[in-house]
């Protein structure tokens, strides 16, 4: 069985470079894939497809992350102030 | 108030320094092979400071990132005159796939003399579990393509083998060359 190469530094850097654009592209249209079509097959073209999953979970998690930072908690209205 | 904060950290330092003499994480050889074929052995790095960080090659961002601080934390140390070598190590968490030959492709795009381990699977078994590594391998894909999960950490070695202080995400290469250059200043072996 043939082992595949592991992506080489130039490689890698493509694939990087692929998800940046996908994901911002996905902040500018409120997470719509459908804006980001072309952005999604080169990010998927350019990346192993174990890599795409990790980082589409890697977005999941860092979208409920901000989530948490920004809705999260809502500390008490404290009463009395204006 | 100076002084407190100080004899705080000594204290800190005190309780780690116990913390890690009980544990004496990376006692027992191991027998691996770098990258250019040749056999090494835990003795080969005795008497010598070592950053250590198990990773593997197919690693989609987190490896590249943590060698890539590695690498800029040896360099930053190798420009301090009168301190004694780094050496940069990196043992794969996947030696199905890391050989010789895959790692020898990988070392390159860091660190200069980062020396890259590999073996059979029990001899790098071995390795981690002295160092408490954690490393699973994950479902193959149809291409046989997978991931593995695993410990992220830079292990700081002393001239003994034993793992002195370990380095997480959050450090920056700065953070780390300072802590490796606080504890060259003040080494004591941690087994008598």
């Amino acid at each position: 069985v043939a082992k595949m190469s592991a992506p080489t530094m130039e490689e890698r850097k493509a694939c990087w470079g692929a998800r940046d654009e996908f994901w911002q592209c996905m902040d500018r249209h409120g997470d719509d894939a459908s804006k980001c079509e072309k952005l999604r097959l080169s990010f998927e073209s350019r990346c192993p497809q174990q890599w795409v999953k990790h980082f589409d979970k890697r977005r999941d998690f860092l979208k409920y992350k901000r989530k948490l930072e920004t809705e999260g908690y809502h500390p008490p209205e404290a009463t009395g102030k204006s | 108030w100076l002084y407190l904060r100080e004899e705080r950290a000594q204290r800190r330092r005190a309780r780690r320094r116990a913390e890690l003499r009980a544990l004496a994480l990376g006692q027992g050889d191991f027998a691996l092979l770098d990258q250019e074929g040749r056999r090494r052995s835990k003795a080969d790095f005795r008497g010598q400071w070592g950053l250590l960080y198990f990773g593997f090659t197919h690693c989609p961002d987190i490896c590249p990132e943590e060698l890539g601080k590695l690498s800029r934390a040896v360099a930053l140390l190798e420009r301090e005159p009168g301190l004694p070598p780094v050496q940069p190590l990196f043992i794969t968490v996947d030696p199905e796939r890391d050989d010789v030959a895959a790692l020898g492709r990988y070392v390159r795009d860091f660190h200069p003399r980062l020396l890259g381990l590999t073996g059979s699977p029990e001899e790098v078994r071995a390795a981690g579990s002295a160092y408490r590594v954690y490393a699973s391998t994950g479902p193959k894909d149809e291409d046989g393509d997978y991931l593995v999960d695993h410990t992220v950490l830079i292990y700081l070695l002393g001239p003994d083998g034993l793992f002195l202080d370990y380095y997480g995400r959050s450090k920056t290469d700065v953070q780390i060359a300072q802590s490796v250059r606080r504890h060259m200043e003040s080494y004591e072996p941690l087994l008598d």
